[in-house]
């Protein structure tokens, strides 16, 4: 008899809350899905506003110029969800490009030889900033900060300030071949979507994945069932190094030479890309699939401005930088606000 | 000798939601003396005092300030009053000079409207030996100093800022036992001053040794004002649960006769020392103490989340090795619940994600599947009995309780040896605590061992076979839970 009417009222609770959860489902996802609205929006402008944009290879030029990005941006996804940060990664890639070179001109390394020690020198950077925030509880800001200046620096120091255009064969080919002739698919998309794969795969799949969100989502807890949390955050790091030091070979392929300095707007725009896909720098909050949509935005706005003939050179950047705040804007205010739907306790 | 009245409350009423946290409350301090208002948590010691000091301004009844009817709208307006507070969590800033702290906010200015480093630093040092420290450095970071000090300093600088009238809440939770001396000395001194002083405390031996009158509040009313002489602290017990007390005399036991399952043996950090004992298979051991007891960092450090200088951790005939990590503790069979839900579930996360969090490493190994998640969570959440029980569901729009479950349902999934559990039954209703309760008692059933850590006595009387109570992080006493009654805990504190 009791029973009985715990379980009615059982169900009346329980399809409410179903009933609730349904709505506020499809709420989530419409606030969550922001940066693709704005994506689209962007994409329905420029086309309409130039009639070159829509065009295949104009479409194939913007998947080109983010393919650097998006390797950059796949090591700096995880560091974010765990609420740290890698402020080197320009300056790693660019030390990662000048120790190939090195090695494949000056010292005559057979392939791949070069490419492998430039990655695992990448690599090795990003152990020594895990090691050295978590460690000594140095703020990942701080730690990456004094490598970007240490990477920096040797690349200054082993270039003796050259320019170096014989690069390894390996660099062209990942950055400016094409699979298929002269008109075939740039092997730069196919290596940046691999990377994207591979760190989705990692974060959706793997319990270092569960292990990356939840130091990010709340430390504290992580730590009370056992996560190693400064060992999550070495790791992150590392790999996010290692990305920088992958997209810095691929970027030099892509400009066939490597540079005395870092493209220190590398970092800004990596940082930029991944957060307007709605990664939170906090932690916890974000994806790959996110940050692939932050990519494309943050792309089809450059692209897209430079193919409206119109627009004054020497406006650009500054349009640039007003779209960016108001996608930004817009994109946090909606995240945001789903969010703070979720911490009601 | 007549003395003056300095604040008289009259009929002071205030409500919450429903709830009549005062009642017709009359409360008055006189000029030059320590009043105490004791009572039970809940009794609204902590409502009142927020009415005094300004903190709230709605409610019902009369505010006379030397004679003179006033509401005080903000706790900036009481100090300007001569209404001065100091919280039981210091308000200090630990990296700013003693000197700094002290005249916080209204800094001396030379003529050239600079600070004045010179005079700021005689004017704290004088005021610091005219209250019997002259052995510290003004210029030194107050972190630096114990916390007795950091108290000292709060105090002066409460004072200095034009305070008559202070209200201590708790002072001496965290203080150690030549500390506490040290703030009763500084209570003398000031008293001597006529400043009047509103203490609230625990510590009923202290309330007697401290204050010039007590008054008791019982569930928003308050029972009695009485003058120290002529009283003591079993009528003060009595009158603060409202009934006789019990005089019988505590059997103290060290251990039970079954086989011990959890041992720790002198362990010792910076706020528990000496803590020992042991809890057997199948038996609910309770720690009591007042907040700030150390209690809380006790159970973090047999779990490995707090460090610890000395002592030995024997789980299951296993000793632990010295600066073990958490996973190392998850290992060997130990299982921990915060005091707070906050820091230990993923709030945005579904309930089978934070039942499986610490067994990742132990299904699928490197892919969890949702699948095999699932088949875990799934069966513990039933068993627990987590409304709704459908794991998919987000942890933080559970109810207070259910999270609770949540967390217990978590360790289950592996069944460890040990639960060590903060607080489990803290902020519930009275079903989902009797539900808790019940798990508990299905561990010791089934033969784990349970260590309740709790701040409320009726959490340790109603469920544990043996109390440890601790006070300033020390163990005072150690008794089987038969005849116990919340007087006896109150008296060991």
């Amino acid at each position: 008899m009791t029973l009985q009417t715990e379980n009615s009222q059982l169900d009346v609770v329980s399809s409410r809350t179903i009933h609730q959860t349904a709505s506020q489902i499809w709420l989530r996802r419409l606030t969550a899905l922001a940066p693709l609205w704005t994506l689209l929006a962007l994409g329905i402008f420029f086309s309409l506003a130039s009639p070159s944009f829509l065009r295949p290879i104009n479409l194939n030029n913007i998947l080109a110029q983010i393919a650097t990005l998006a390797i950059f941006g796949t090591g700096m996804t995880f560091v974010l969800l765990t609420g740290e940060i890698d402020l080197s990664i320009a300056a790693v890639a660019g030390l990662a490009g000048m120790v190939a070179a090195q090695l494949h001109m000056t010292l005559g390394y057979p392939e791949p030889i070069p490419t492998l020690v430039a990655l695992a020198v990448a690599t090795l950077l990003g152990c020594i900033n895990g090691i050295a925030s978590t460690r000594f509880r140095i703020p990942t800001f701080m730690t990456t900060l004094a490598m970007w200046l240490i990477a920096s620096g040797l690349n200054t120091f082993i270039s003796k300030g050259r320019t170096l255009t014989n690069i390894p064969e390996i660099a062209t080919f990942l950055g400016s071949g094409r699979i298929g002739g002269q008109d075939g698919l740039r092997v730069i998309i196919v290596v940046a979507a691999v990377v994207l794969l591979i760190g989705h795969f990692i974060l959706r799949y793997t319990r270092f994945g569960r292990y990356v969100y939840m130091t990010g989502a709340n430390k504290s807890a992580a730590r009370l069932v056992g996560v190693n949390t400064g060992l999550v955050i070495t790791l992150v790091l590392t790999l996010c190094s290692f990305t920088a030091g992958l997209a810095g070979i691929v970027s030099m392929g892509r400009l066939g030479s490597a540079q005395p300095q870092e493209v220190p707007s590398y970092l800004i725009d990596t940082i930029g890309a991944v957060v307007l896909g709605g990664t939170a720098l906090t932690g916890g909050r974000g994806s790959i699939p996110q940050t692939l949509v932050g990519l494309l935005l943050y792309g089809t706005l450059r692209n897209g401005l430079d193919n409206i003939p119109s627009i004054d050179v020497f406006l650009k950047q500054f349009i640039t930088g007003i779209v960016l705040l108001f996608a930004l804007v817009v994109n946090v205010v909606f995240a945001g606000r789903s969010a703070r739907d979720r911490t009601q306790v | 000798m007549q003395t003056s009245t300095v604040i008289e409350l009259k009929q002071i009423s205030k409500r919450f939601q429903g709830l009549q946290a005062l009642n017709q409350v009359n409360f008055d301090l006189r000029e030059g003396e320590t009043h105490a208002l004791v009572g039970e948590n809940g009794a609204g010691k902590s409502t009142l005092m927020r009415i005094l000091a300004g903190i709230y301004n709605e409610y019902e009844g009369e505010y006379l300030l030397r004679g003179e009817p006033v509401r005080l709208h903000s706790p900036a307006e009481a100090l300007n009053r001569g209404i001065g507070m100091i919280h039981q969590e210091l308000s200090v800033m630990p990296e700013l000079s003693i000197a700094e702290n002290l005249f916080l906010g209204r800094q001396i200015l030379n003529r050239w409207g600079l600070v004045d480093w010179k005079k700021m630093h005689e004017i704290a040092a004088e005021e610091l030996a005219m209250l019997g420290f002259t052995n510290v450095d003004v210029r030194r970071p107050l972190g630096t100093y114990p916390l007795g000090t950091q108290q000292v300093v709060e105090v002066l600088r409460v004072m200095l800022s034009g305070a008559q009238v202070l209200i201590m809440d708790e002072p001496t939770s965290a203080l150690s036992p030549a500390e506490v001396e040290r703030l009763i000395e500084l209570i003398d001194t000031l008293r001597k001053n006529k400043r009047s002083i509103i203490y609230i405390s625990h510590f009923l031996g202290e309330v007697m040794r401290v204050a010039d009158r007590v008054t008791v509040l019982r569930d928003g009313r308050k029972i009695k004002t009485l003058d120290k002489t002529s009283t003591n602290v079993d009528e003060l017990i009595s009158l603060i649960l409202g009934r006789e007390v019990n005089e019988t005399l505590v059997q103290t036991t060290t251990h039970s006769d079954k086989e011990a399952l959890l041992t720790v043996e002198h362990l010792s950090a910076d706020v528990f020392t000496d803590v020992s004992f042991s809890v057997a298979k199948g038996e609910i051991v309770g720690v009591y103490g007042a907040i700030g007891a150390g209690h809380f960092d006790l159970a973090r450090a047999i779990f490995g989340a707090y460090r610890f200088d000395r002592g030995t951790i024997v789980l299951d005939g296993h000793t632990f090795r010295p600066d073990f990590s958490t996973s190392y503790a998850i290992r060997q069979g130990m299982a921990y619940a915060t005091e707070s839900r906050r820091k230990t579930l993923l709030m945005d996360e579904p309930v089978y994600r934070n039942v499986t969090m610490p067994h990742l490493n132990r299904i699928g190994n490197l892919f969890p599947l949702l699948r095999q998640e699932l088949d875990i969570a799934q069966p513990v959440i039933e068993r627990v009995n987590v409304q709704p029980a459908n794991p998919l569901h987000a942890v933080g729009k559970l109810s207070g309780g259910n999270q609770q479950k949540v967390v217990l349902a978590r360790w289950m999934a592996f069944p460890p040896k040990m639960f060590v559990l903060s607080e489990p039954t803290r902020g519930m209703d009275v079903g989902a605590k009797s539900e808790v309760m019940n798990i508990l008692r299905g561990f010791r059933s089934q033969g784990f061992g349970v260590l309740v850590i709790s701040s409320e006595p009726e959490t340790v009387l109603e469920i544990c076979d043996r109390i440890l109570v601790m006070s300033r992080g020390r163990v005072v006493a150690e008794m089987a839970n038969e005849n116990i009654d919340k007087d006896t805990l109150m008296r060991l504190l």
